[in-house]
């Protein structure tokens, strides 16, 4: 159970040396009573205190990094069942499977595929997060062969092994364990010798089990191992489980009711007739590492926009800071678009732009990340923005011409906007789409 | 109820849509929704309510549909009854939802075609109708009077409502026995609000479906997603009025850009995953019925429904 900042002072040396960083051990206490502090930050504590307080100060579920360099991520670390009740913060990896059955050329080719490959959405680079290499074979040596191929790419992404002989997954790790690969997976049979490869390469562990409860047995005998860097698989045989168990496990660790599931989800997608449908759940409920086949193109797009979308905050609308924006080489006499600063509208209604190659000014007004028929339906698009915005910007000396191009969701206010402003209000198409045909047809400069 | 249930006292209320024979109507099948007690797809035996349904978009006149489905489909887009028994047989639909785009054309006054086109496509077809009238407020009354007088009988889904402009499609839900499908855009008080001023003039919760507007993956799911969770949540936690079935439509699924610029070989699988994508989501979220346009998209989620589903079958008592 979560302590209270009181119970966690009681603890605590009582010194308020401030080596922690924090000036009082009471503060200290109180940012580990809320999850977000580090108790090796004390150097003074003894080890029954750190004991005591070591499972119910960590986050509810353990933060775990996978990989190293630019593409590592991590998971875990996430506070509610819900999204709407704050956000989530750590997507789910989504990982492309290959097999040491393979030949050196197909691992080669899936593994630079998730190196390369990426989908710009909302100004943000979407990728997949690594590869998880399959021991199909049996063979240490083979599978020591593909986890070859695969960092032989240079791709560097970060990697699952997946080998359930320790003999095997040590084969393995001797040629990757310097960059934190995800070890899968330790039974309760297995641990032993996992554990001890898990601490010798400082790699992060998998461990599977029937139910929840034998998986908690089983973290618990791994902390004894020492080792905390877990997650739980919950690919259990029938996909009708996962839900069930994924909820229950997010809303044991927030609650802090069953400190061993606090851990972030593995979810082996492949082992489901459909794959896309384990994939949809798994980021829509709780999964911190997703392995699947290589995605189709059409399951590709869909699945990084569908994680993206979970994993922003419902709450605030990305945004992009007001302004002027020019497209291409515009001068005094191009043509000046209104929009609104919410981001999905700015790349939307950019992207067409750049594509109609008339140079151009983007003229970017505070709606506060609103849509453009969002915010003129919620009144925050309006005729007095747009004057003060013309102002602030010092539009009237960046252009010599006094007319503006409104989207034509904001007709109604184009009459409004030319009597507070005295420019000329020339409304535009209300798809994007259309904006390259509209320019070449409409603006004569 | 699980244990993975938030402090729950509430219950998801029934509607039923369609009526066969001994109901009084003429259809094959009739669903009840609703029952659930707990977190969509939890509860396994306890607080499952019934499994999500798939509905399947038609229309009056295709030329305001998507160029996605009507290439797909050929002439049978123009012809609503046979696209109605085509969806129920060939493609596997539940439901059949059928928008009237012909009064989409302007200065539509030929009110007795609707009466024509709800007789086609009730003979088309033995599956529950949701129908979708008119799009402009001034015709709304003659529309929505023609739908639920030819529906009569048959415990049609009629929509949309919205909260200022929500009394023609009450009324003739009213005069006629059906249900009404309230919709608001993506808030959870408005939602409330509207399911309120429905019942204010005497549409009962059991006739009422909530529809929290779904904008499509990419555009407003982010927003969609979490505002049917809120939904679901507030009815389990005791809100009786939010405490009605959604049916969700992420009908821009064709029309965005990711999906209208693919790749023209690769166009219509895009266009079927990011239905699927938003449809199955939806239900997650809780969601009794999805809505799709596309044809491919109805055995994916009919498979992935039944792979998920672990509570009774429509039918099971
Ligand atoms: C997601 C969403 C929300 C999100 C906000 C998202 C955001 N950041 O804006 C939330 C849930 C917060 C929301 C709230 C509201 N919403 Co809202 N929302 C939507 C939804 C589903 C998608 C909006 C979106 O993201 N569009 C994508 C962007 C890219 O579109 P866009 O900005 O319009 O840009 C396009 C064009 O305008 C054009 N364009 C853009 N700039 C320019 C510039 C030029 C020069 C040109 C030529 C073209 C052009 O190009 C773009 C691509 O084609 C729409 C439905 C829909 N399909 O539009 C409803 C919708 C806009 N919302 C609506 C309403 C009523 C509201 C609320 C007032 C109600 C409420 N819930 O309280 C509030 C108002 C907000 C407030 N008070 O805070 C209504 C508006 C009704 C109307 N026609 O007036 C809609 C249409 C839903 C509906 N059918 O009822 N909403
Ligand atoms: S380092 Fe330890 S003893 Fe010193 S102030 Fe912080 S909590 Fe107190």
């Amino acid at each position: 159970m979560a302590l209270k900042a009181l119970d966690i002072y009681k603890l605590l040396p009582k010194k308020n040396c401030k080596e922690c960083g924090d000036p009082t051990c009471l503060t200290f206490a109180m940012k580990l009573a809320s999850g977000k502090g580090d108790l090796e930050k004390c150097p003074y504590l003894d080890p029954g205190a750190k004991n005591i307080l070591g499972a119910s100060t960590r986050p509810p579920i353990q933060l775990v990094k996978i990989g190293v360099g630019e593409r590592r991520f991590a998971v875990g670390e996430e506070f509610v069942l819900f999204r709407h009740e704050k956000t989530f913060y750590h997507p789910p990896g989504i990982m492309f499977e290959v097999s040491d059955l393979w030949s050196g050329k197909e691992i080669e080719a899936v593994t630079r595929r998730v190196g390369s490959e990426h989908y710009v959405r909302v100004g943000t680079d979407l990728t997949f997060s690594g590869v998880a290499i399959r021991n199909e074979s049996g063979d240490p040596d083979q599978f020591a062969e593909a986890v070859g191929v695969v960092e032989a790419t240079g791709t560097h992404v970060p990697e699952v092994l997946m080998a359930h002989d320790p003999a095997v997954q040590e084969a393995g790790l001797k040629k990757c364990g310097n960059f934190r690969p995800l070890i899968y997976s330790a039974t309760i049979d297995s641990y032993k010798p996992l554990c001890a490869l898990a601490k010798k390469f400082g790699s992060p562990l998998v461990v599977s089990a029937k139910d929840l409860l034998s998986l908690g047995e089983l973290t618990k005998l791994c902390n004894a191992e020492g080792i905390n860097d877990l997650l739980l698989d919950l690919s259990f045989p029938s996909l009708r489980e996962y839900i069930p168990a994924a909820t229950e496990v997010r809303q044991k660790s927030i609650l802090r009711s069953a400190p061993e599931l606090g851990y972030p989800v593995f979810l082996d997608t492949t082992r489901y007739p459909m794959q896309d449908a384990a994939l949809i759940l798994g980021i829509d409920k709780y999964a911190g590492v997703i392995v699947t086949r290589a995605l189709s193109p059409a399951s590709s797009v869909a699945a990084l926009t569908l994680r993206q979308n979970i994993y922003t905050d419902p709450q605030k609308p990305i945004q992009m800071n007001p302004g002027i924006y020019p497209v291409g080489n515009p001068g005094k006499e191009s043509p000046v678009l209104l929009t609104v600063n919410f981001s999905l509208t700015y790349f939307t209604v950019q992207g067409y732009l750049e594509s109609s190659r008339v140079p151009c000014y983007m003229f970017i007004v505070d709606t506060e990340g609103l849509s453009v028929l969002t915010a003129v339906a919620a009144g925050k698009l309006n005729e007095a923005l747009v004057r003060d915005s013309i102002k602030k910007f010092d539009l009237e000396h960046l252009v010599s011409h006094r007319r503006l191009i409104i989207p034509g969701y904001a007709s109604p206010l184009s009459g409004k906007i030319e009597e507070e402003t005295g420019w000329k209000v020339l409304v535009g198409p209300r798809d994007a789409a259309e904006i390259g045909d509209y320019l070449a047809k409409e603006w004569k400069s | 109820m699980s244990e993975n249930s938030p402090d729950s006292s509430g219950k998801i209320g029934y509607v039923v849509l369609g009526a066969t024979k001994a109901e009084g109507g003429t259809r094959t099948v009739s669903f009840r929704l609703g029952g659930e007690s707990d977190l969509p797809f939890i509860g396994m035996n306890t607080g499952q309510g019934s499994i999500p349904l798939v509905a399947f978009e038609i229309c009056d006149d295709p030329e305001y549909w998507s160029p996605i489905v009507t290439s797909y489909t050929g002439d049978l887009s123009n012809d609503a009854r046979e696209w109605a028994g085509v969806a129920e047989k060939q493609y596997g639909a539940d439901i059949i939802r059928l928008y009237l785009t012909s009064t989409k054309r302007r200065g539509f006054d030929n009110f007795s075609s609707i009466t024509t086109v709800m007789e086609e496509v009730l003979s088309g077809t033995g599956l529950p109708l949701v129908v979708e009238g008119s799009n402009e407020p001034a015709i709304d009354s003659d529309v929505f009077q023609r739908c639920g007088e030819a529906g009569e009988g048959e415990r049609l889904l009629l929509g949309t409502a919205e909260a200022g402009r929500y009394r023609s499609v009450a009324a003739a839900a009213l005069a006629y026995h059906h249900s009404v499908l309230a919709q608001s855009p993506i808030d959870i008080n408005l939602a409330k609000q509207l399911n309120i001023l429905l019942r204010e003039i005497g549409v009962k919760a059991d006739h009422i479906m909530i529809d929290p507007y779904t904008g499509t993956l990419g555009y407003g799911f982010e927003y969609s997603y979490s505002v049917m969770e809120r939904i679901r949540s507030a009815a389990l936690k005791g809100d009786t009025d939010l405490a009605m079935p959604m049916i969700t439509s992420a009908t821009d699924s064709l029309s965005v850009k990711e999906v209208r610029e693919a790749d023209p070989a690769a166009l219509e699988d895009i266009a079927v995953e990011w239905e699927f994508y938003a449809a199955l989501s939806s239900a997650i979220a809780g969601s009794s019925v999805v809505c799709v346009r596309h044809p491919k998209t109805v055995p994916l989620l009919k498979s992935a429904f039944r792979e998920l589903w672990a509570g009774k079958m429509p039918g099971e008592a």
